[in-house]
């Protein structure tokens, strides 16, 4: 399945923050049009390159898919940063 | 013993084959079947999902602070990794391990293989980096862990 939202946290030296719920499915939901219109220029590419595109597709969507529930967090003094993929 | 097996045995004993056809038989049985138990005992499904990094640095000095990671990474995207490596055209994987070479790394990128990687996320299972060390001239210890979950 691929990832939904991703949750964004910043705090700054001061203490001050903030923590983001990015909607992940609305940029997918953009990205969709986009992605289908540069597909066949893809194609072209990995035909180009001799890279099975229908590998290359299922790699991407595969990345894509690996991507939930990854999560990053590092905190230090001078501030900190969070990342989790849901 | 197998119902298969047995009814060879069974036709050899009757004299409706003989003893060479018998073994023939038995070692065509022994190759079609152990294929998949083997293939499965090779491969046993790892119920590994993630592969965790830890890093708790204490070190106090002028300009630095503790210093704390938590990197969660999901065994299923070093899966697509593997996979997208595998799509790499030979010319630039060797591009990419002359680089290695140059950078002093043996590495060979045409051993990445989708064949390869349920062995790789198999060792993974057992893999558990404790890394305790001073830092140095700073202040302080650096405590680094590396395992799965």
């Amino acid at each position: 399945m691929i990832p939904f939202f991703a949750k964004i946290g910043l705090r700054s030296l001061r203490g001050m923050g903030f923590r983001l719920w990015i909607p992940l499915f609305l940029i997918w939901l953009l990205l969709v049009p986009i992605v289908l219109l540069l597909l066949p220029l893809m194609f072209v590419l990995w035909w180009a390159l001799q890279v099975n595109p229908f590998r290359a597709l299922s790699a991407c969507w595969q990345i894509l898919s690996g991507l939930s529930r990854t999560h990053v967090e590092v905190e230090h003094d001078h501030g900190s940063i969070l990342i989790h993929i849901v | 013993m197998s119902e298969n097996r047995r009814q060879i045995l069974e036709m050899l004993s009757s004299g409706q084959i003989t003893a060479d056809e018998a073994e023939r038989l038995i070692a065509a049985l022994e190759k079609g079947q152990p294929a998949s138990a083997a293939a499965d005992e090779s491969h046993p499904k790892t119920n590994v999902k993630y592969l965790r990094v830890l890093v708790d640095s204490e070190e106090t000095g002028k300009d630095h602070g503790p210093v704390k990671v938590n990197v969660r990474v999901p065994i299923q995207l070093l899966r697509a990794g593997v996979r997208l490596a595998g799509l790499i055209p030979a010319r630039a994987r060797d591009k990419v391990n002359e680089a290695f070479h140059r950078q002093g790394m043996e590495f060979d990128v045409n051993q990445i293989k989708p064949e390869n990687l349920e062995e790789l996320v198999e060792q993974l299972n057992d893999l558990t980096v404790d890394v305790d060390a001073d830092d140095g001239d700073r202040n302080g210890k650096v405590k680094v862990r590396v395992f799965c979950e």
